[in-house]
């Protein structure tokens, strides 16, 4: 049995409020970024150690760890994406609430990284789902990934976070363009998705 | 860890891993193939296995099994010897395309891709098979080092020729 709920949006009262309620809802987003690491290689080490005391981005207000991608607003791709792990990024990137973003972590999400040839290597991914913030490096310090929130934060606190907005963000859209999926999402988690793998 | 290395042909493949196991050999590591392509005087695969004898603690002995056969010709499965040869033959099948006779790993569905993702075309792993990326990736930059950048200080090297690496008249221009 499955229940057809619409994706949690911000809603009307953010779309339309007067500036200092803005700054106060985009004050209290940017502050409570619960995070949801998508470690798939080495980067995600370093990921671990920013979320530990010494550099403890707890104090930036990401909070580790969302128990999964629905209760997540930030999506941390750390590591090499492949072409089999493609789909499991777009479900899961799907099932997050909006508002979400995404900090792309290390070269290998970037671009492909060391393994850009590869036959099976993704070529960054920004070509599965929209990147707010690209954090460079083999792996970067994690020095580069608190800059790399504190963009991200700069980022949330300018923003209108309303549905044209944020459509409007998208390149190649606008507002009256393709509205088939809600938000800024290209395309509908059921059509990326497959079925229920069964055991051999 | 290899202490020994055996040569064998290709239709003594499955006897010699038979008696590889009845000489102690009984842990399994590691099946996998060579591209020999290249090879003028045999061409083809190099189909090789790894064996191990852990029965004497402190003295590990390995002996590596090799043989060669011609593309398009399949070599006898070991799953009858080896139930742990399962993956690596359907990992040697879709990396080489190479094929293993009487393979059975219990599920009762023949030789199938392993790691692979659905639809994924051709044999990686072949020094034939095209990194097509370089082709059809825009890339900023030199893909390789004195490219990308027009110098009298940086005169052109020599163009990677590896296997792989598609020529510059390949793909779709």
């Amino acid at each position: 049995m499955s229940v057809d709920l619409p994706m949690p949006r911000v809603g009307p009262v953010a779309e339309h409020a007067p500036k200092p309620i803005r700054v106060v809802l985009n004050w209290g987003r940017r502050y409570s970024l619960w995070v949801f690491n998508f470690g798939l290689a080495c980067c995600a080490i370093e990921f671990i150690a920013t979320s530990m005391g010494r550099h403890d981005f707890i104090r930036l207000g990401v909070i580790p760890f969302a128990p999964g991608p629905r209760q997540a607003d930030l999506m941390v791709v750390s590591g090499t994406v492949t072409d089999k792990m493609a789909p499991a990024i777009r479900r899961l990137y799907d099932q997050m609430p909006e508002p979400k973003y995404v900090i792309s972590f290390g070269a290998c999400s970037n671009t492909g990284g060391p393994y850009w040839d590869s036959y099976s290597v993704t070529k960054g991914v920004d070509q599965l789902i929209p990147v707010d913030v690209y954090v460079p490096g083999c792996p970067p310090r994690p020095e580069a990934l608190l800059q790399g929130i504190i963009r991200l934060q700069e980022k949330i606190a300018a923003e209108r976070v309303s549905g044209a907005a944020i459509g409007a963000r998208q390149p190649g859209r606008t507002r009256d363009l393709d509205q088939r999926y809600a938000g800024h999402r290209t395309a509908a988690a059921a059509e990326v998705t497959r079925g229920l793998v069964t055991k051999p | 860890m290899a202490d020994e290395t055996r040569v064998v042909q290709a239709g003594e493949w499955r006897a010699a891993l038979l008696a590889a196991r009845d000489d102690g050999y009984r842990f399994f590591d590691w099946l996998s193939a060579v591209d020999r392509t290249d090879d003028d005087a045999a061409p083809g695969f190099d189909v090789t296995a790894h064996l191990l004898d852990v029965s004497t603690p402190g003295a590990l002995r390995g002996v590596l099994l090799v043989t060669r056969v011609a593309d398009g010709q399949p070599v006898e499965s070991v799953t009858g010897v080896y139930a742990g040869a399962a993956w690596h033959e359907r990992e040697t099948h879709e990396m080489f395309g190479i094929d293993f006779a009487g393979f059975d790993d219990g599920s009762g569905l023949a030789i199938r891709p392993l790691l692979l993702p659905d639809g994924f075309e051709g044999t990686p792993l072949r020094k034939s098979f095209q990194l097509a990326a370089r082709a059809s990736k825009p890339w900023p930059g030199g893909k390789e080092p004195g490219e990308g950048h027009e110098s009298a200080k940086s005169p052109g090297r020599r163009r990677v020729a590896a296997p792989g690496v598609p020529p510059a008249d390949w793909g779709p221009r």
